[in-house]
């Protein structure tokens, strides 16, 4: 081990700042080895002892070739050091000349960030959601129209995996026609605050959502994975429940409420995330346990008037939860409730309702064309 | 330049500051924009060191901590509002409209009052951690006074189409400067806005120009587009000659006791530096994606080096499996806006604050000896409201 400089008492000077008034002192600096001090002698002043273990350096300035170094527990004093072999000494001398200095005020932030999460969590969960859905009722139906105009296209373009293009509409004709046909047969008889209109996105997912103002979207997945149209039926029966609940639009208020909030704690370093957030929330949409009961006797009671069984909703839910377990697309989606055994259930049993003879919900040719959609 | 005048050092070298911001960028987005605090931290102390009137450093002195503090303060006030005015905004504007126009409008138009409370008590904060010869700055309260003195003077300027732009200009910058101190004394703003008419007319002259030209060229008189020649790049130099005149005119006019202030920026050498260091900036930037596009060419191996290879990049990203282009898109997203905002640092920002320090200078400085400390202003919010609110204090 190399020994530390020595220093000639005399030789050593900094400048110092004593934080009262803005004049710069010529100070002379000595050690104290058996204190463990840098003695700091002003003109005029009675000498001050820094100990060696709390002197810190200034952090992330610029150099002009000097240190600036200062006491903790001193939040104003100052020593500049120009002279390199003074610098060298006090490097030498002082252990914890790099070390951050401790941190202030811990326990106030650690409130400040309770409370702010907290409020935070009570905004999105509690007071929006209340608002949102005591306002979904007041929005006229061209409002709602409006609101689901604009997701849909959000959506479109957050799933969108390149980033540059809204995600198509499959549209061949013929699968346009069929799926026509089959949201005619369901909502025949259904009072509708508007028309419904009927999309299928081209994208893997295996999955459905209604948005506001009468939009149901299925993804080209749903429609690949069922086996017989009567389970797309299924579906489409119970996203309409939603249309016809406006489930939706309470989801589409909330989101606007929550969205700004979420932006607001990110920062705009990630707006992007922000978008794709409220996609997948309206993709994912989780309603309450009453909506989707309510969703689902909707769906029961169409099915059933159109003739077509409404088990085919607990054979496809069956058979996704077989095939991919619970977390996947749909399954989570309609999983979010523990009650996916009573509600396959329950659709088995509605096809007591069953009364005029089973029409299946598209012919042969109509299921081919709709599960050619996309091509 | 008298004996008892001090010139002002400048010791902001680019290599460092580009280490520097480049660390503290990658951090903050390696930590979901958490790092942030620290990284504004540690870019004030690197610019504040930088800047050395009489050959002393300024200290910046703020905590990270206590920014973060500071925008944990905002964001439980900030949240209501967000959250519930704009629920209710969109509401309003799909039941009335069916649209959304108005709720971004209105949201936007409310937010303005904050802007300016958020920026003055963002100053606040700033000065308040500011130290030159050991002793601190500070800026009395008063942020609402000077939102709703703001909004007046935007209100005027604008429905003078600017005319009123030195007034806003002029009394802002007094609210401001009356409240500041340097340790026990206090600054003054001197002058009279009328002063700030000269400022303006290099801008006025190049926007009568350029409108003249576009109003007869649009009217049937093709020949008077050319107006737009010298008055396009007149306007644009109008902008930068009254920024950086107005500027000087004011900091002249300055006074801390008997201790005054002298600034020489020259506007042509703002100017240079704006031109040569976004040209840099755009450059860097495309090169990069231009090596981006290359790159990912030389992946797929498909198509060579065309001058249409930005036009196939939506196609080529096509081809990629998903997760790959996911991870390729976030790299490559982020790596932009890091880069950005670095270069931005070490050609715009580090250049611009070289050039005004070194030419300002202190008159009366053996006066600084009868200066004494202020009190500390423990100021929790920090600058918070201007954090959340992206209120533009970047620095």
């Amino acid at each position: 081990m190399t020994p530390a400089p020595q220093i000639a008492a005399v030789e050593a000077y900094a400048d110092f700042l004593d934080g009262d008034v803005a004049v710069v002192r010529r100070v002379r600096l000595s050690l104290d080895e058996p204190a463990a001090a840098l003695v700091v002698a002003p003109p005029e002043a009675a000498p001050q002892a820094w100990p060696f273990a709390e002197i810190r350096q200034l952090r992330d300035q610029a150099s002009g070739g000097e240190v600036i170094v200062h006491r903790i527990g001193d939040p104003v004093a100052r020593l500049i050091l120009r002279d390199p072999a003074t610098i060298r000494l006090v490097e030498a001398r002082c252990p914890n000349l790099h070390r951050r200095p401790p941190a202030q005020n811990t326990g106030r932030l650690a409130a400040w960030a309770a409370a702010a999460l907290a409020s935070v969590a009570l905004i999105i969960f509690v007071l929006v959601p209340a608002m949102a859905n005591r306002l979904a009722g007041f929005l006229p139906p061209a409002g709602e129209r409006a609101l689901g105009d604009t997701t849909l296209e959000q959506i479109r373009t957050a799933l969108d995996d390149t980033g540059f293009r809204p995600l198509p509409f499959c549209t061949a004709p013929a699968g346009t026609a069929a799926l026509e046909r089959m949201t005619g047969r369901l909502t025949a008889g259904v009072a509708l605050p508007y028309p419904v209109t009927v999309h299928v996105l081209d994208h893997d997912l295996i999955n459905a959502f209604a948005l506001p103002g009468g939009y149901v979207v299925f993804f080209r997945g749903l429609i690949e994975e069922a086996e017989t149209p009567d389970e797309v039926a299924a579906v489409l029966a119970h996203e309409l429940g939603h249309v016809v609940n406006r489930d939706p639009t309470r989801i589409a208020l909330r989101s606007a409420g929550s969205i700004g909030v979420l932006g607001l704690l990110l920062g705009d370093f990630a707006g992007g995330a922000v978008v794709l957030f409220l996609a997948e929330r309206l993709i994912q949409a989780t309603y309450t346990q009453e909506a989707e009961a309510a969703a689902d006797a909707f769906a029961h009671a169409t099915l059933a008037a159109a003739g077509i069984p409404p088990s085919a909703l607990g054979t496809m839910f069956q058979r996704l939860l077989e095939e991919y377990g619970d977390a996947e697309g749909i399954v989570a989606h309609f999983m979010s409730h523990p009650a996916l055994g009573d509600r396959i259930e329950a659709a088995r049993r509605a096809d007591a309702g069953l009364t005029g003879a089973l029409r299946p919900s598209l012919d042969a040719t109509d299921w081919r064309a709709l599960q050619r959609i996309c091509r | 330049m008298a004996a008892t005048d001090i010139g002002t050092n400048f010791a902001g070298r680019r290599g460092r500051l580009f280490w520097l911001a480049l660390k503290t960028s990658v951090l903050t987005v390696l930590t979901l924009g958490f790092y942030r605090f620290w990284m504004k931290t540690r870019l004030r102390r690197y610019y504040w060191s930088s800047v050395r009137p009489g050959g002393l450093p300024l200290e910046y002195t703020g905590q990270p901590l206590e920014k973060l503090l500071g925008f944990l303060i905002a964001v439980v006030f900030l949240a209501f509002y967000v959250g519930i005015v704009n629920l209710v905004l969109v509401f309003f504007s799909f039941a009335l409209i069916q649209d959304n126009i108005a709720a971004y409008l209105l949201s936007f138009i409310g937010v303005i009052p904050f802007w300016f409370f958020a920026q003055y008590r963002a100053r606040r904060y700033v000065l308040a951690r500011t130290r030159w010869r050991g002793l601190r700055f500070g800026l009395e309260p008063g942020a609402w006074g000077y939102a709703w003195r703001a909004l007046l003077h935007w209100l005027a300027t604008i429905l003078t189409l600017g005319l009123l732009w030195p007034r806003m200009t002029f009394w802002l910058e007094k609210y401001r400067t009356d409240r500041t101190h340097f340790g026990s004394v206090r600054l003054t703003q001197g002058g009279r806005w009328q002063m700030l008419f000269r400022p303006l007319r290099p801008l006025l002259f190049g926007l009568a120009l350029s409108g003249g030209g576009l109003l007869l060229g649009s009217n049937g008189q093709p020949a008077a587009f050319w107006l737009l020649l010298p008055g396009a790049p007149l306007t644009l130099y109008g902008f930068v000659h009254y920024r950086v005149r107005s500027f000087q005119l004011l900091t002249d006019h300055k006074t801390a006791g008997a201790i005054g202030f002298r600034a020489h920026p020259r506007p042509l050498r703002v100017l240079r530096i704006y031109s040569v260091g976004g040209f840099f900036i755009v450059l860097v930037l495309f090169l990069m994606l231009l090596g981006f596009s290359a790159a990912l060419a030389a992946i797929l191996s498909v198509g060579t080096l065309g001058e249409d290879l930005l036009s196939e990049l939506p196609d080529l990203m096509q081809a990629l499996p998903t997760w790959a282009t996911a991870l390729v898109g976030i790299l490559f997203y982020f790596s932009f806006f890091i880069f950005w905002g670095v270069l931005t640092q070490v050609f715009l920002t580090l250049p611009l604050i070289g050039h005004y320090a070194e030419t300002l200078q202190i008159t009366g400085a053996p006066q600084l000896a009868l200066i004494g400390q202020r009190a500390r202003d423990d100021f929790a919010e920090a600058e918070g409201f201007a954090e959340a609110l992206d209120v533009g204090a970047a620095l």
